[in-house]
């Protein structure tokens, strides 16, 4: 323990630590968070090109607007979310316009009501559709999922099983401002793994190999049973550093999303964001599973990164390794067939937490499994494997 | 208590860096002196258990030193030549470090850490970062890391690497009175150091003991070897591609020099007493 607390000391001694943790959070919380809430993403833009610094006032009347629908996504209140906007954009307000949230409203008509579109007119559908012929809405949404499934092949056992989790989506949809959970859950969270990487890489590369560049291999060879427990002590350090480095950036994250989003929307069903979704989860749900799923990516690099670490004794081939470790294959995936992206996808960090939007699987022993699961369960996985070799691959090169 | 170690040898593909020696260490202090490439190093790594030897084996009190693995280390202190830290730790975070991997209790390492500290002259700059350090405090720091765990083994590779004038006198105190009923080996070029303070000097040459004996008994071996002749200044380059010269001293138009020959160099030459300095270029000076 002490041995940890040491190395743990040691660690965030490091200039080059203190920097990249830094950088990670003025990245991911600041300018990805609180920057973007207040202007790069929900300014007003009145210019529809720069955004002005008031998301704080700009999200409070767009949550208010969407409250003003009655909480419950039905044929009727989406009728009334299109004709509020075409009566806005009759008067030519243009605040009241933007304060709809038209893009989950397009993203509805566009999916369920092709049907409305009227090719002549080049305007989108929301500013002429008829209102009373938004019906059927969940019948669409029903009939639209099995030509999804029926165009991916997804048939049979296979579509049935996705086709159970859909059946367990409470209907009619709970329904409150969609935009918020959309930028926390496609963008800024399903992204964090991959920004992450690069300072678990930087900060974690040099565990092992970094003993040979201060040359302390003697030192340490010739104290009691010392290279293993400062192995086990490193290693421990080098996930800890991981979940210290993930907690600094969800607190803070999470900070800026209560402070401007609120709780509101917690309980919507996924499906208000992509309609397309069977997964049985409310927003929250969503939230928890993309925190985990960074949260075990970034546990499984740090094994990933320590034993490439104790592979080589350069520093920098081993920041280069642990690189290559994550955004090699994200690289060589646009180039491979979907079935080896998926393959690759289970490769700490590599993967995309956003999986559970959609209806992807892996068939394994004759059994279907949704992505979500083993996406989340198998980088962490790869990451503990990782260790005991990587004592074992430093313990060897220490005695020779 | 003894270390010895029988027939160790060392082969780096066809390189032979250390060839068949063989010793037996008793309590004391013993100066390994030789040219660099001689092969301290090696036989020291192998000393300490972290080379292993081509052939041969180290015991201490007996015992194999690679089978009894920590005991061993237990009771070994080591100070290697380019000793490595951790820039960003003080100088007591560095010794508590070291003395938690060496497995000294917590409360009894940070009174024996301040004991050190002291010892070394260091204690004012405990909370300082190592790597605002010179190069003689670093070595100094080094030397109190191996002390941690007052070993009966201290093996020091270079110990006087970096000090000044000054430091190394008190090390070389410091060490004399550490000795005591331990087994002390330091290795050196500087030959001053090993005349002070090592009961046993031994000499090493490619690889081997070329000599072995007390600082007395080894000047001895080079008395009758060492020459004082007085040439005039313009000759003394001449004189240099001749003979080893261990020393030239301007006296006006003259030079004095110091000679160091199995033969008078010249009539003149008067011969005079022998230190281990002229030892060591009797055998090196080709080297030196």
């Amino acid at each position: 323990m002490e041995l940890f607390r040491l190395e743990h000391k040691k660690l965030w001694r490091k200039t080059s630590v203190r920097v990249c943790v830094l950088l990670c959070f003025a990245y991911v919380v600041i300018f990805g968070g609180f920057l973007t809430y207040q202007w790069f993403e929900f300014g007003s833009s009145p210019d529809l090109v720069s955004h002005s610094f008031d998301g704080y006032s700009v999200i409070r009347s767009q949550q208010d607007q969407a409250a003003s629908y009655g909480g419950v996504l039905t044929d009727e209140t989406f009728q009334r979310m299109v004709a509020d906007y075409q009566a806005a954009d009759a008067y030519g307000d243009k605040v009241k316009m933007d304060i709809i949230d038209w893009k989950t409203m397009s993203s509805y008509l566009n999916q369920l009501y092709p049907d409305l579109k009227n090719d002549s007119d080049i305007r989108p559908v929301y500013y002429y559709v008829d209102t009373r012929n938004l019906t059927g809405f969940y019948e669409r949404r029903q009939a639209a999922l099995d030509t999804f499934l029926h165009s991916q092949g997804q048939t049979g056992e296979e579509g049935a099983m996705l086709m159970a989790m859909n059946d367990k989506v409470a209907e009619p949809f709970r329904y409150e401002w969609v935009r918020g959970w959309q930028h926390v859950l496609g963008n800024s969270l399903a992204d964090l793994g991959t920004i992450m990487a690069v300072f678990v890489a930087i900060v974690l590369a040099p565990t092992f190999s970094g003993e040979w560049h201060n040359n302390t291999a003697p030192l340490i060879l010739t104290t009691d049973g010392g290279w293993r427990r400062l192995a086990l002590a490193k290693i421990l350090c080098g996930l800890a550093f991981a979940v210290e480095l993930f907690m600094l950036v969800a607190v803070g994250g999470i900070t800026a999303q209560l402070i401007y989003l609120g709780t509101s929307g917690w309980d919507m069903p996924i499906q208000t964001m992509k309609l397309l979704a069977v997964a049985p989860m409310n927003m929250l749900q969503a939230e928890i599973y993309e925190y985990a799923f960074t949260l075990l990516g970034v546990i499984g690099f740090a094994g990933v990164v320590m034993l490439l670490s104790s592979l080589v004794k350069s520093n920098f081939l081993s920041l280069l390794f642990s690189l290559a470790a994550v955004y090699g294959p994200m690289m060589a995936a646009n180039y491979l067939p979907a079935s080896l992206q998926g393959v690759l996808g289970m490769l700490p960090l590599v993967g995309d937490a956003s999986d559970i939007f959609r209806t992807n699987t892996f068939h394994i022993f004759g059994k279907y499994i949704w992505s979500p699961y083993l996406l989340i369960i198998v980088p962490v996985l790869i990451g503990l494997v990782c260790i005991p070799f990587a004592i074992i691959k430093w313990s060897r090169r220490q005695r020779t | 208590m003894e270390l010895s170690f029988d027939r160790l040898t060392k082969h780096y593909g066809s390189k032979i860096a250390v060839d068949r020696v063989s010793a037996t260490l008793t309590p004391g202090v013993y100066g390994l002196l030789g040219a660099n490439g001689a092969g301290k190093t090696t036989l020291m790594r192998m000393l300490c258990a972290i080379l292993e030897s081509t052939s041969g084996e180290v015991f201490f009190n007996g015992e194999e030193v690679t089978g009894m693995g920590a005991a061993y280390r237990n009771v070994l202190g080591y100070l290697p030549q380019d000793f490595g830290y951790y820039p960003h730790y003080t100088a007591e975070e560095f010794l508590s470090y070291i003395a938690t991997l060496k497995g000294i209790p917590r409360v009894i390492a940070k009174r024996r850490i301040r004991e050190l500290l002291d010892t070394v002259g260091l204690l004012g700059a405990a909370k300082k970062k190592l790597r605002t350090f010179s190069g003689g405090m670093k070595q100094r720091v080094g030397i109190a890391q191996a002390l941690l765990n007052d070993p009966q083994v201290l093996i020091l590779d270079e110990p006087t690497a970096g000090l000044d004038p000054k430091e190394r006198v008190h090390l070389r105190n410091l060490l004399a009175d550490y000795a005591g009923d331990r087994i002390v080996v330091l290795s050196t070029h500087i030959v001053s150091d090993v005349e002070a303070i090592a009961d046993e000097v031994l000499v090493m040459k490619d690889g081997q003991f070329i000599l072995w004996g007390t600082v007395p008994e080894l000047v001895r071996q080079a008395n009758g070897k060492v020459w004082e002749l007085t040439v005039p200044a313009a000759q003394a380059r001449a004189w240099e591609k001749r003979f080893t010269v261990a020393n030239f001293r301007h006296e006006g138009d003259y030079v004095v020099l110091r000679i160091i020959s199995d033969q008078r160099p010249a009539e003149q030459a008067v011969p005079c007493r022998a230190t281990m300095e002229d030892l060591y270029l009797y055998h090196f000076g080709e080297e030196a």
